[in-house]
């Protein structure tokens, strides 16, 4: 028992906190965003009902989204298979307010309602619709049907409470500054511990207003909060004084969160923002390219009464709404001219700034969306290429690019020159082992832009590569939720948005974990939420709101209305 | 909506290429990690760019070298300075290779908690060498150049592993202003990563040919008349001895007689031999990888045949290759393979080392190796004398190497102790020194009596 007391003496209670904690965390880690993946990778994807379509023989179709694609295709929501019927027919939509529209898609047979030869018209239940001669009707579903169904469907959040797992995160949080009391300098000691209680006051506080308004998913916002989290504890051990900027902007993000959710409650709306959203990512960026400084050897940072911005960050947000589309402007405008325009302006903005790695994400994120439109593999193909093409001329007239591609692949045969940054990286990473050596007590933080560009190193180093792995997997989750919820989405415009934004986070993730270990060139992209960058944190929180807009788990989101159970909006 | 959702499929592409690259490094850092934990710069392992590698003992607990932050070499200079070349020096001009093979359990790094330690505590590796044995090899050497090693060649243990000339780490003397000489090479490591002429000793190989290829071997029998001509060249003996066998020939280390048994052997089997013996081999020895020697009859005249059977011509040999080559003899056919790490005690779970001995396999008959021992504890009782030796049965050979005309000979000396409490091989190099027993034997004599009451004391 000697060596017990002897081992116990030698220790101090700083030492044997943070012994234990480095189990504790990994744990904590993956009981949170296990309960988040859970729920957000098991739900039982339940249709929403909405109407019926009444075929000629009697038979009833029910109509799932607000979106239907009527045709003889058997990619079409209601496969209608008569010889008359075209193989995209017509799409049918559903308002916000209950209304209902059609519209031909470039259909052999044409469409009529009551007789009437229309492109697009308003359909009022009961409307006799001739779909190249054959008749259909719709007819409601009542209101009472539309209670029963949601009564029925499982309420998110019914069988993994999000609560507990919030609460899970702040015991994380509460940890975790108390481990950073310990390490951080006594003059910063009121900075660490407000920031953080701020941190956990804030997400409490947008969990009652969800729940005032009887939304119970709360999953996707856990994730962003626990990898906010991360994101303060690498800033508290880098840079402490930047922690009130990180929180401010985290709290812009929350608002840009808000706003975005609620344009996109009601797609009338969302349609109409989406021109107002193209134009100012153009005007944005414009602005930059006057007004921008230098700083990293890119041009794309603005100051602001001492405050610097990052205008590209927020474009992302912009980017999406223009790309995303409804299901009946898909079928019938079809070519996708003005938005590569729009994409190549961007891209072109970009390159002027010097600023690559932005304009790969908005690339990756371009051919994501054009894909989803149009599902035309060999054009986007082409594009690729030309686009390789004109990439590789311009690393080999633009010696800047060039230099960071001459160190690609191989930093350890200049680990004190141009492999600094990953070498010291991959040393500190390794260092960490699997279980970290403690929030604060990393080395990297000396390294330049080991919070932002290494940021993935960083967490190894402190917090462990479970953790650091965990992070990416995350964002997976998200990225798999968005693919598992397309199926029941509503909306194309609520479908095409969340993956585009989920793209972002992924190629984000890609570019900045990928360049820390040299498997691509290290391009100074931030890690959605971790990294330390106000104008990467509000778009980060901007870019969630899409992917929430995509949960039609009942009673999941606020940027869609309730259906049914206990009703509409109005009713709440 | 079909359509988009079956679209959106297209996101797992950047899901996949996401969780491949992840698993791919994943990978990577249980492959890798050791490595970049000890890279030299490492802010976790390094201070001022030395490696944090704990705490160095000898075979005995004594403590050589304080590495928990920076260097610290040990209280006495002498051992300091006998040490030197295992250790390295904190400029970086003399590498500690064997430092840097451990270095993963000497900082305590494991893949599972990095370089993380819960208290100070630091890691302890415990060598194979006896401080004891390489003062005293450093303190025979008097400030000649050269080497002296030892080694169990049951177990594999080197005991000692000398190089001259050195200094104390601690006082670096002023060695690019030095114009005397004595600094000459100091930085190499000469038991490791030197070759050197080997003279008469690599007679030793020449026989081992000899008994296992000549039916006839031990009863040959030589005329030495002080030289033999061979195509127009004379080779020169060192004496003239008459009628001798072979064992009289390795006794007097009769030119005439391996000159012409050399020839007898002819090129192949002779090279065969030296490359079958690792004479042209490097090895791996806890982080040193030993120079290759040298053995090319490839062209070679005859007279230049003869002359390499004696150990000249182009033949060289590493100190630690042929070291293990007296282990196999005395092994009877097949030796431990040398190391010089015993254990590491690793600050983390799991980083704990513990030697194991490897063998060479059988690389010469047991008979072979029986004849060639009895031939050298003849050499010893008839012509070096047993008084350096005390009381171990020692087997040696010796061998004065010609080098550039203008210098004295290196004298060489090697063997082992035919005892197997005692199972000690040796080789014993000074340069510019001349007659190999005259100024070897001595010091192997000192050396492994102080080697054999170390391992009595165990």
């Amino acid at each position: 028992m000697e060596w017990i007391t002897t081992f116990l003496d030698a220790l101090s209670f700083e030492a044997l906190y943070g012994g234990i904690l480095r189990f504790v965390f990994p744990i904590l880690s993956l009981l949170i965003l296990g309960r988040c993946a859970k729920a957000l990778l098991t739900f039982q994807r339940e249709p929403e009902y909405w109407a019926y379509v009444v075929l000629p023989g009697g038979d009833r179709l029910p109509v799932t989204h607000w979106e239907t694609l009527l045709g003889r295709g058997k990619n079409c929501d209601l496969v209608l298979d008569y010889p008359t019927i075209s193989r995209s027919h017509a799409v049918l939509t559903r308002y916000d307010d209950g209304s209902w529209s059609i519209s031909d898609v470039g259909s052999k047979g044409g469409v009529e309602v009551n007789g009437t030869a229309v492109r697009s018209c308003a359909l009022e239940y009961g409307d006799t619709i001739s779909l190249g001669g054959v008749k259909v009707t719709l007819v409601p579903f009542s209101r009472e049907q539309e209670y029963r169904q949601a009564a029925a469907r499982t309420l998110a959040g019914r069988q993994i409470r999000p609560a507990i797992t919030l609460f899970y995160l702040t015991l994380f949080q509460v940890l975790t500054m108390m481990q950073l009391l310990f390490q951080v300098k006594p003059a910063e000691t009121p900075t660490v511990a407000l920031a953080f209680g701020s941190l956990t006051a804030l997400q409490w506080l947008l969990f009652w207003a969800m729940r005032a308004f009887r939304r119970t998913g709360y999953e996707i916002e856990t994730i962003a909060f626990y990898l906010t989290t991360l994101g303060f504890a690498v800033i508290a051990s880098s840079a402490p004084g930047e922690l009130f900027k990180q929180l401010l902007c985290v709290g812009m993000g929350l608002v840009l969160f808000l706003v975005v959710g609620w344009s996109l409650r009601d797609l009338e709306r969302a349609k109409k923002i989406r021109y107002l959203a193209s134009a100012a990512g153009i005007g944005l960026l414009l602005v930059n390219l006057v007004f921008g400084t230098e700083q990293y050897g890119a041009k794309n940072w603005i100051f602001i009464g001492g405050m610097s911005f990052q205008p590209s960050e927020l474009v992302k947000v912009c980017f999406i709404f223009a790309g995303a589309s409804t299901m009946d402007r898909l079928m019938t405008k079809r070519n996708l001219w003005l938005f590569i325009l729009y994409s190549g302006f961007i891209c072109g903005c970009l390159a002027l700034m010097n600023d690559f790695g932005t304009a790969l994400i908005f690339f990756v994120t371009f051919l994501v969306i054009a894909y989803l439109r149009s599902g035309d593999f060999a054009t986007l193909s082409l594009i690729c290429a030309g686009t390789g093409f004109a990439g590789i001329l311009a690393v080999r007239f633009r010696p800047y690019a060039l230099r960071r591609f001459a160190s690609w692949g191989h930093i350890w045969e200049d680990p004190l020159g141009a492999g600094y940054q990953q070498t010291r990286a991959m040393m500190c990473l390794a260092s960490g082992g699997l279980l970290g050596l403690g929030v604060g007590c990393g080395r990297l933080r000396y390294v330049a832009a080991s919070d932002t560009d290494l940021v993935f190193a960083f967490v190894a180093e402190e917090w462990g590569l479970i953790v650091a792995v965990l992070t990416v997997l995350a964002i997976v989750c998200l990225a798999v939720f968005v693919v598992r919820s397309a199926s029941v989405g509503r909306s194309s415009f609520y479908t095409i948005s969340a993956c585009a934004a989920v793209s972002i986070f992924m190629i984000q993730v890609v570019l900045n974990v990928f360049g820390t270990m040299d498997f691509l060139p290290l391009t100074g992209v931030t890690f959605p939420f971790v990294s330390n960058g106000g104008s990467s944190m509000i778009s980060a929180w901007g870019l969630l709101a899409f992917i929430k807009a995509c949960d039609t788990r009942q009673n999941a989101s606020f940027a869609i209305k309730l259906a049914g159970a206990g009703g509409e909006e109005e009713d709440a | 909506m079909k359509k988009v959702s079956r679209r959106a499929m297209a996101v797992l592409a950047l899901t996949f290429a996401l969780l491949l690259g992840l698993g791919a490094f994943v990978v990577r850092y249980f492959l890798r990690g050791a490595d970049w934990a000890v890279f030299p710069g490492n802010p976790h392992t390094y201070s001022s760019g030395i490696l944090n590698s704990g705490i160095l003992t000898d075979r005995s607990g004594t403590v050589v070298l304080d590495a928990t932050e920076g260097r610290k070499y040990a209280e006495d200079a002498a051992l300091r300075k006998a040490m030197l070349h295992l250790l390295g020096d904190r400029e970086g001009y003399i590498a500690a290779p064997m430092l840097q093979e451990y270095a993963d359990q000497l900082v305590g790094y494991n893949f599972l908690t990095g370089t993380y330690h819960l208290t100070d505590k630091a890691s302890t590796g415990t060598l194979t060498i006896s401080a004891s044995a390489q003062q005293k090899a450093l303190e025979a050497l008097g400030g000649r150049a050269g080497t002296v090693g030892v080694y169990n060649y049951k177990t594999g243990e080197i005991l000692c592993a000398v190089s001259s000339p050195t200094y104390d780490p601690d006082q670096v003397p002023d060695i690019a202003g030095d114009t005397t000489g004595a600094y000459n090479g100091v930085y190499v490591n000469r038991f490791f990563n030197a070759t050197f002429v080997p003279g008469s000793i690599f007679k030793l190989v020449t026989t081992a040919a000899a008994l296992e290829t000549l039916p006839d071997a031990a009863s040959l029998s030589f005329q030495c008349n002080g030289s033999f001509d061979v195509e127009g060249d004379t080779v020169n003996c060192n004496g003239v001895h008459g009628a001798v066998d072979l064992k009289g020939a390795l006794a007097h280390s009769c030119n005439v007689a391996y000159g012409q048994l050399a020839l007898q052997l002819g090129p192949e089997v002779l090279t065969a031999y030296a490359e079958k013996l690792g004479v042209t081999d490097s090895f791996f020895v806890d982080g040193y990888h030993t120079a290759k020697g040298n053995f090319d009859l490839s062209d070679a005249p005859n007279v230049d045949v003869a002359w390499s059977g004696i150990g000249q011509y182009t033949d060289m040999i590493n100190p630690c290759g042929f070291l293990r080559i007296m282990g196999v003899i005395g092994g009877g056919g097949e030796a431990a393979e040398p190391y010089l790490m015993a254990s590491v005690d690793s600050t983390s779970l799991l980083g704990d080392y513990h030697a194991k001995t490897e063998t060479t396999g059988r690389l010469l008959d047991a008979t072979t190796c029986q004849t060639l021992t009895d031939m050298m504890r003849n050499n010893v009782q008839q012509i070096y004398g047993q008084g350096n030796f005390g009381d171990l049965p020692v087997c040696a050979k010796s061998g004065t190497a010609e080098v550039d005309s203008d210098q004295m000979p290196h004298a060489t000396f090697a063997g082992f102790v035919a005892d197997p409490n005692c199972p000690l091989a040796f080789i014993v190099v000074v340069e510019n020194a001349g007659s190999g027993s005259a100024v070897c034997a001595s010091i192997a004599g000192a050396v492994l009596q102080e080697c054999a009451a170390v391992l009595a004391a165990e």
